[in-house]
């Protein structure tokens, strides 16, 4: 702003200048001819300036041509659209209200949309950043969330140096750190990077150094950490003696080298990491699952970082010529498993995909991408409606100043001064309601990121309010000020002066207008309450559904002895002391331990080979879990045929996938034996031809939710090892949870206090986690739904009393001349049935574009469902009808002589 | 008995202005001479409202200006005719010609 004011302050003093120089030349010319005409120079100057009239005199007129009228009339329009708008408060009030609801829902939601899907790393040029990603059948062994590759592939993409400037790789995982020795280890969040992952990014340190490529060579050589800014403060409390520092990962002990800078986060938007850690280090860090070096093993997202110039697609066309010839060189490796034809062909045909990865990677952003979407859609149809709302009510408040507009247009005031001064007035509302709504935003926000799930580590987004947003606000604002000024706008500069003189005509024809906007308010309002409507539906039937088991009195936990530095048959050992110890607590129902975390969201899965009449593998991925006998009963479901583990199906120690038994569920039966009894047939682990198939299907057990409510899967389970070094403990308590919680901690402690109890969590907690989504886009759209009734309804009552208003003497006529009361009210009623009518039918047809956005989101429910459109609809009609009918009735109650006498 | 010199017309400065410098660009003092020369001396010129003329007419876009050397080598701030300084002046001139036209009609009809 000041930039802009020094601009014109220049711009003056160079025309000032130039007017100076201007008349001087004129004067002293006017001089030097009358010198040469004969007269004295004193004499000549004297006449001269006389001519002038006074320099001052011309200055001041000529500088009058400069001012620049359009500002200036603006100004003048803006003062007196504050005055006016400061007269009518009560309209000021409703307008500016309507509008902040608006705005600050709107601007609110774009800051988390924003967040998770626009903004870019803070890093050096984030656009030149690529996810480099295997399509195809990658022949491995998958764990972690999703665009995973293998350590040994990002370390030959390194050599690629034609096409990336620098290519890293990271994978995020959870560790226990202590950082004093002796101290509780705490289980966070780490990412362990490739030594490339700083310099590539190219984010600098604000303590020590980072990680390098020294970093990360020999496995296991290099226990050196940085820390993340947010760790360092808050748990070190910002500690300046931090680098040096010996730290236990894992019970490992690791000297930090570091603090990585404050502005730098990690690369998942969804989740901040407390530490880094070397690749190198990864038996250290994932303790039980080494893997390090096999080329069939991923785990990690690769990125790459562009030579300048370069497009991810002319990359990714770059990479193909090596690729092919190292996915050759592949099947010749030592190492390279057994497969079919088929599969050795699907290997082969593989192909990497490069595409811009400059906001990261981030599986929060996969799970709320749709709902944000949905909710920004739906946040934006409530802003325009609240903007008709408005413009309804400017168009109502344009025919109450008919007559102060006539004046000004009778004066002689032009068209455009009349719409420049009715857009002040909107965009003064405007302005006011997008201040009101910035306000306001914060709060929607917060609520919002509420709904987020908050597991440790907590989520990288904030409710704050930043330039973004602001610049965000601002356009709405102004583009609903134009928006709502353009219907009266577009009435003053259409209707015939001659129009406005006859008073009535004017006002008429501006009901016609909004009656189209409450028209055009009722759709919206509809498909607002439509889809909050199916989304409520959603989360009440999920709930309804439930996971398939009784979750009340049930909490879980994870136990780990190897990440607190347990060797892994110490580690088995500590687990089934903790499993008797917890056994025996009076609180304690029942407990199992497992190999599986339910409603997580997370899996195990692989496709398996079903040996029958003859042998084939499953067309789906089948879900496994790893439990010990007596699972089912502590999670309180059946086995509906066949028989549940015993002691006898547990492999015993050493003997490393000797499992022979397996329970698969119902779905699983049903799939991939129809009405036929599973019992007795034998299964085996993958799809290789040479896939062992000598498990035995023993047992089948009732559906129950595995990943979330929603999904409908395929599992099968087999007999938790013996051997097992880490598990997840399942406990029926009595009493409750907390209570019981607190026991089991003391018993666990008991077997060894350093051990900490992980992913604690009831089952209750675990359905509302595993919720969030739907309960996020439940409430939102609900409380849309409402605030859109509400407005539609205002701005219906709006019109309608308007509307009676004028015909108030043709229905005193009508009921002079006996009109029953009824007959007049419904005189009344009909227009507004004909705008409920019409306000459904555009909804309809918006209903059926829509529904593709939300048909995802939902479950149980079509998109298009009968009975909660018919639903939507009722209520609207009614609610509007009664709106409606109060003016109507009021109309109708007026005697006729009162009527007759109105003006 | 009319005054030897007149003032020009209220509204006419502005198609003089603009007629001067339909021949050439020129700058202020030399807009005057001129219209004061070719009017044989009758037309007076009054400084105070010739630059404010020029300063409007630019405003309108129908003049553009510049500063370069004038014929005493000193800088001068010449205005010449833009595109739309053309056709403001051919309507300015039709109108001035339709209502000297009627107005000496009239006088045609008084005698």
């Amino acid at each position: 702003m000041r930039k802009i004011l020094n601009l014109f302050r220049g711009r003056r003093r160079e025309l000032e200048r130039d007017l100076d120089r201007e008349l001087r030349y004129h004067f002293d010319r006017r001089v030097e001819d009358m010198r040469a005409a004969g007269l004295s120079e004193e004499e000549a100057r004297r006449r001269a300036a006389i001519e002038m009239g006074g320099l001052e005199q011309v200055q001041e007129e000529v500088r009058e041509s400069w001012s620049w009228r359009g500002l200036d009339d603006a100004i003048r329009d803006a003062r007196y659209a504050a005055r006016s708008l400061r007269r009518s408060p009560a309209f000021t009030a409703t307008a500016v209200l309507s509008l902040a609801i608006g705005i600050g829902a709107s601007a609110a939601l774009f800051s988390l949309v924003d967040q998770v899907l626009f903004r870019l790393l803070p890093v050096r040029e984030p656009e030149r950043l690529v996810l480099v990603d295997w399509k195809g059948n990658s022949l491995s062994d998958n764990r972690g969330s999703f665009n995973l590759m293998s350590y040994p592939i990002c370390r030959d993409l390194q050599r690629q140096d034609s096409l990336f400037e620098g290519v890293f790789c990271r994978s995020a995982q959870m560790v226990d750190l202590a950082t004093a020795t002796g101290g509780k280890a705490e289980p966070v969040r780490a990412e362990l990077v490739s030594g490339t992952y700083f310099p590539v990014l190219g984010v600098s340190a604000a303590q020590g150094r980072l990680l390098d490529e020294g970093d990360d060579g020999e496995p296991g050589a290099h226990p050196v950490v940085v820390l993340s800014h947010g760790y360092w403060l808050q748990a070190l409390g910002g500690a300046p003696g931090v680098v040096g520092r010996r730290v236990l990962v894992n019970n490992f002990p690791m000297t930090v080298i570091g603090v990585a800078s404050a502005r730098f986060r990690g690369i998942d938007i969804g989740e901040i990491p407390a530490l880094w850690i070397p690749a190198a280090m990864k038996r250290q860090a994932t303790p039980g699952w080494d893997k390090l070096l096999d080329r069939r093993a991923c785990w990690m997202q690769v990125f790459g970082r562009l030579r300048p110039g370069l497009t991810a697609a002319e990359a990714q066309a770059g990479l193909q010529p090596w690729f092919k010839s190292m996915l050759d060189e592949d099947t010749r490796r030592e190492g390279f498993p057994p497969v079919s034809a088929e599969q050795r062909a699907q290997f082969l045909a593989s192909t990497l995909v490069v595409t811009p990865a400059g906001h990261g990677h981030s599986p929060l952003r996969r799970q709320i991408d749709q709902p944000l979407q949905v909710l920004m859609a739906g946040t934006l149809l409530l802003l325009f409606l609240a903007s008709l709302n408005v413009a309804s009510l400017f168009l109502a408040r344009g025919a109450a100043r008919g007559r102060e507009i006539r004046t000004r247009l009778a004066l002689g005031a032009s068209r455009r001064r009349i719409l420049s001064l009715m857009l002040a007035d909107s965009l003064w509302i405007a302005l006011l309601g997008g201040s009101l709504g910035l306000l306001v935003a914060p709060l929607v926000s917060r609520g919002l990121l509420s709904f987020l799930p908050t597991e440790a580590g907590g989520v990288n987004l904030s409710s704050g309010m930043d330039g973004r947003v602001f610049a965000f606000a601002f356009v709405v604002s102004v583009m609903t000020g134009v928006l709502c000024g353009l219907a009266p706008a577009w009435r003053a500069a259409h209707v015939p002066l001659m129009d406005w003189l006859r008073e009535r005509t004017g006002a008429r024809g501006g009901v016609r207008l909004r009656k189209a906007l409450v028209v055009g308010q009722l759709a919206f309002a509809l498909v607002l309450l439509v889809g909050a409507g199916l989304f409520v539906q959603t989360l009440t039937r999920l709930v309804a559904q439930g996971p398939g088991f009784p979750t009340s009195g049930m909490v879980s936990f994870d136990l780990n002895p190897l990440r607190a530095g347990y060797a892994p048959a110490d580690a088995s050992r500590a687990v089934h002391s903790a499993l008797a110890e917890v056994r025996s607590l009076p609180e304690v129902e029942s407990v199992s331990v497992a190999g599986l975390n339910l409603l997580s969201g997370g899996s195990w899965n692989i496709y398996m080979t079903i040996e029958t009449d003859g042998r084939f593998v499953t067309d789906r991925l089948v879900h496994l879990g790893a439990i010990s006998p007596g699972f089912f009963r502590t999670l309180g479901t059946t086995v509906i045929a066949g028989r549940d583990f015993d002691e006898r199906d547990v492999p015993p120690p050493g003997a490393d996938g000797s499992v022979r038994a397996a329970i698969v569920n119902g779905a699983f039966a049903r799939r991939y034996f129809g009405s036929a009894s599973p019992l007795g047939h034998r299964i085996g682990f993958g799809n290789r031809p040479d896939a062992r198939t000598d498990i035995e299907i023993v047992g089948v057990v009732r559906d129950f939710s595995y990943r979330n409510l929603r999904e409908q899967s395929e599992q099968a389970f087999f007999p938790f090892g013996s051997d097992s070094p880490a598990g997840m403990f399942y406990v029926r308590v009595r009493g409750t949870p907390a209570a019981a919680l607190a026991s089991i901690r003391t018993a666990v402690g008991r077997v060894d206090p350093i051990l900490p109890l992980l992913s604690v969590r009831t089952m209750d907690e675990a359905v509302d986690r595993s919720l969030t989504t739907e309960r996020m886009l439940a409430t939102l759209s609900g409380g849309f739904g409402l605030v859109a009734l509400l407005l539609s309804v205002v701005g219906l009552y709006g019109v309608m009393a308007f509307v009676v208003t004028s015909r108030t003497q043709e229905i005193g006529v009508r009921m002079a001349l006996g009109a029953t009361r009824r007959a007049a009210v419904w005189l009344v009623v009909a227009d507004a049935v004909v705008m409920i009518a019409a306000g459904t039918a555009i909804a309809l047809p918006c209903l059926w574009a829509v529904r593709r956005l939300v048909e995802a989101q939902l479950f149980g429910v079509h998109a298009i469902d009968g009975p909660t459109i018919a639903g939507a609809s009722l209520l609207l009609a009614l609610v509007a009808l009664a709106a409606a009918m109060l003016p109507a009735w009021r109309a109708a109650s007026i005697s006729p002589t009162e009527a007759l006498r109105f003006e | 008995m009319p005054p030897e010199r007149f003032p020009i017309p209220q509204g006419t400065l502005d198609m003089l202005v603009l007629q001067i410098l339909s021949v050439g660009a020129a700058h202020g003092y030399a807009i005057a001479q001129r219209i004061e020369q070719i009017s044989r001396n009758a037309v007076q010129v009054n400084q105070g409202s010739l630059y404010p003329a020029l300063h409007r007419l630019e405003q309108k876009k129908w003049l553009r200006s510049e500063w370069r050397a004038s014929e005493t080598g000193r800088e001068a701030k010449f205005y010449a005719l833009t595109r739309a300084g053309e056709k403001q002046l051919a309507i300015e001139k039709e109108s001035w010609d339709r209502l000297a036209a009627a107005v000496r009609l009239i006088f045609a009809q008084g005698e």
